[in-house]
């Protein structure tokens, strides 16, 4: 068994509230066809949640059974606070990148939410992050991480939500991909873009672009060889991402960084996910991105951390005016962490300009003739 | 020799001047600049130039290609810092040119010529690389503040003179089917070298219009519409149906729908940031599109703007073309919705990478009288609207050259390293 599967079995780390247990028998309960959902609403009674524990942030976290194509089951993970009305109201659908989890854009979603009260915001955790599981039925199932599945988890997960909240249709959405996170919802929005459409209203990428991310990732393997892979308690992995300025703000890194590790049995830390294991499918990851993300249905931003990166194909339609380019040089890779309310205003100030329920165009000059108006 | 003489000499070495210098040249031009309008009137015959972008080396080809100053009078529409290397040493011999022949060059904003842009894009860390503070930078962006909004080109011939030099390649049919003595030049459109690389006669009704050809960069292109705007689809130049009789307006981004006469830009009160909305905003950022009225633009800033809001626009303002920036095309300018507006972009293969060619629009003096008057803003006659042309308004617009040039051979050095990898991309 893979390493990501056999941490995928490991209890959640504390603090937080129990999920229905999965074991390895539980094969026998998910051969319903229908998504069932375990909504795990936060209990007084059962911990005093700290300043960094999720229930700060988010409504609710959901459980969603979901029975793939291929007989394997997954058992998605999401943070949710639902939108006031959602057949008004705005969801903002986030989703990390590789190694990261839903937690990543707690802060952001707080942020946004004073900005925007009715908001609502769906941050998931993609398979084999944070606490969503893949539960191959196939033992000699190798995780499947590939630009595809992911897409169909994040669609899945939208789809499930909706059940689960019995709403009519989708609220209006905004993407938010940050990273890999980036090119799933450019490949969803392309994808899947005419089951979105009624609703969607655009889609924000978070520092990714195809041509550097390439280039990165040539340097990928040794930076992950660099990583420490152990750590001795969480704090100490907080204070590893926040002194290598891989985060720059210790209250995001404090929310964030204990939903990436994993207890090991001998009471130290490990990253719950392989990134290793995910090399087969980076290159395929960004490979096209820049295509799509320019080709997508609805309003595009790219909001990009540091210095601007962009690659030819973006440059060209970024000088033709075909998105709303956004270079936050104060910030890190981790964007959303770094500067959560920066980030924030700039998704409120992307939603209700390109909101087409309140906007309002001035006339056409042929309604003006028709009006018998002098032009 | 004087100072400035020394300055400009240096800058077109491509060598900063000192600190103090910089200081005195904005000073002197801001003094300059305070004393003309929201919209700088200018007289043809001009050469009209888009986005520079710190692209040195090319600036100079352009002015290898379109002649020097104080020789040819230039009209440059904005965004002359930021993406390219040399932003600095762009803008300050364009505005040491100013200082030195306030009536041969005539600089306009672009979106480009504001802090906030600049702090992002470039020029602010170039400023703090090449003197170590942000005092140059500081003294620019005062300058900023001062430039006009645009400019109204009047007296532009309504027919090209032609070019003696000889076609570059054999000319296209449609070319031939007018004899050369008949023909009244519209279009000319020209290589770096001065060749022919394409003429289009005067067309006066909208069937002949519609029999002209398209250039041959652009093949499979319909000649009755070009594709959508900066997409690099088409360099489109089509015979004019504009009104007769008109100046030409230019402005970085494009009109506004808080802007319905050329006044109400001269109303607006310019010396300051470029705002995130409002009229002087949607001047620096909009662009036109293929749609019907107003759109939202995708930029995140200003408007875009469709064909009957150009057409209403020209002709509640007696214009006969407006000619723009602001947007990237691959065969550096392109003439859109009968050739009631024109974006032109002189920054070749853009950030050194894009692989497009610039251009610079030349517009002749009308000396010879047999082109047009310029008319009052009078609404006389007009009550029947653009929509319904009357075929006794049928247009001039004024003879158009375009001289397409690529990129100077790259001087490396002096170029900064590339910019680091990012050292984790997932």
């Amino acid at each position: 068994m893979s390493s990501l599967l056999r941490s995928s079995f490991d209890a959640p780390p504390p603090p937080r509230p129990k999920p229905q247990p999965i074991s390895e028998s539980d094969e026998s309960s998910s051969d319903s066809s229908a998504a069932s959902v375990d909504t795990v609403r936060p209990n007084e009674h059962e911990q005093v949640a700290g300043p960094s524990h999720w229930t700060n942030y988010f409504d609710q976290e959901l459980w969603l059974d979901k029975d793939l194509a291929d007989g394997a089951t997954a058992r998605y993970h999401a943070y949710i606070t639902p939108p006031t009305n959602p057949a008004k109201d705005p969801l903002f659908v986030c989703h990390h990148g590789a190694g990261s989890s839903g937690l990543s854009f707690a802060i952001f979603a707080k942020e946004l939410r004073a900005l925007l009260p009715n908001a609502g915001v769906l941050s998931l955790d993609a398979r084999g992050h944070g606490s969503s599981i893949l539960n191959a039925t196939r033992q000699e199932a190798s995780p499947d991480y590939s630009l595809e599945t992911l897409t169909t988890d994040a669609l899945n997960i939208l789809q499930s939500t909706q059940a689960h909240f019995t709403w009519p249709q989708l609220p209006p959405l905004v993407f938010i991909g940050h990273s890999l996170g980036g090119a799933v919802v450019t490949n969803l929005t392309t994808v899947h873009g005419k089951l979105l459409a009624p609703t969607l209203i655009g889609y924000a990428v978070l520092d990714v672009v195809e041509g550097s991310a390439l280039e990165a990732l040539a340097h990928m393997k040794s930076y992950l060889a660099q990583r420490p892979s152990l750590f001795d308690s969480l704090s100490s992995a907080i204070d590893w991402h926040t002194r290598t300025r891989t985060l720059r703000s210790a209250t995001s890194a404090e929310v964030s960084v204990p939903s990436l590790l994993t207890q090991t049995p001998s009471g130290r830390f490990a990253w719950r996910t392989d990134l290793n294991s995910t090399a087969p499918w980076w290159e395929a990851w960004f490979a096209g991105m820049s295509a799509r993300f320019l080709g997508g249905r609805g309003a595009k931003l790219l909001v990009l951390a540091g210095t601007d990166r962009l690659d030819k194909e973006l440059m060209i339609g970024q000088m033709q005016g075909k998105f709303q380019l956004e270079v936050i040089p104060e910030a890190g890779h981790f964007v959303q962490e770094d500067v959560p309310a920066r980030l924030a205003s700039l998704a409120v100030e992307f939603y209700r300009r390109n909101d087409r329920s309140q906007l309002v165009l001035p006339p056409k000059v042929s309604d003006m003739i028709a009006k018998g108006m002098k032009v | 020799m004087s100072d400035l003489d020394k300055h400009i000499e240096q800058l077109r070495a491509c060598r900063p001047i000192p600190e103090a210098q910089v200081r005195e040249v904005c000073y002197k031009a801001r003094e300059l600049l305070i004393e003309e309008g929201n919209v700088v009137g200018v007289d043809a015959p001009v050469t009209i130039c888009g986005d520079i972008h710190g692209q040195f080396h090319d600036l100079m080809e352009l002015f290898r290609v379109g002649g020097d100053v104080p020789d040819t009078n230039y009209l440059f529409m904005g965004d002359f810092v930021d993406r390219g290397f040399y932003s600095l040493e762009s803008f300050l011999l364009l505005l040491c040119l100013k200082v030195r022949y306030p009536d041969r060059i005539t600089l306009i904003r672009g979106n480009h010529e504001s802090r906030q842009i600049t702090t992002v894009y470039g020029f602010y860390d170039e400023c703090l690389r090449k003197y170590g503070s942000a005092n140059v930078w500081r003294y620019c962006c005062e300058v900023f503040d001062y430039l006009a909004l645009g400019a109204l080109v009047s007296g532009a011939a309504t027919d090209l003179e032609p070019t003696d030099s000889s076609f570059a390649a054999e000319p296209s049919q449609t070319q031939n089917s007018m004899s050369e003595d008949q023909a009244e030049w519209e279009i000319e459109v020209l290589n770096s070298t001065g060749q022919v690389m394409n003429r289009y006669p005067r067309v006066r009704t909208q069937n002949e219009f519609s029999q002209l050809s398209n250039p041959p960069s652009s093949p499979g292109q319909s000649p009755s519409r070009s594709g959508p705007p900066g997409s690099g689809a088409s360099s489109s130049a089509k015979g004019s149906s504009g009104n007769s009789g008109g100046a030409v307006l230019c402005v970085h981004g494009g009109l506004s729908p808080l802007i319905d006469s050329i006044d109400k830009i001269r109303l607006l009160d310019r010396k300051q940031e470029v705002p995130h909305e409002g009229a002087m905003c949607d001047l620096l950022w909009s662009d036109p599109d293929e749609i019907d009225g107003w759109g939202l633009s995708p930029r995140g800033a200003g408007f875009l703007f469709g064909a009957d809001i150009v057409k209403c626009f020209n002709h509640k303002n007696d214009l006969s073309l407006i000619c723009r920036a602001h947007q990237l095309v691959m065969e550096g300018f392109k003439e859109m919705f009968d050739s009631s507006i024109v974006t032109v972009w002189s920054a070749p293969n853009y950030c050194y990478r894009c692989g497009n060619v610039a251009a610079i629009l030349e517009l002749g003096e009308d000396g010879s009288n047999a082109g047009y008057s310029a008319r009052g803003n009078g609404d006389a006659n007009r009550s029947q609207g653009v929509l319904q042309p009357k075929d006794q308004e049928r247009a001039l617009g004024p003879g158009r050259r375009y001289r397409v040039f690529e990129a100077a051979p790259q001087d490396s050095r002096g170029m900064p390293a590339k910019k680091p990898v990012a050292d984790y991309f997932l």
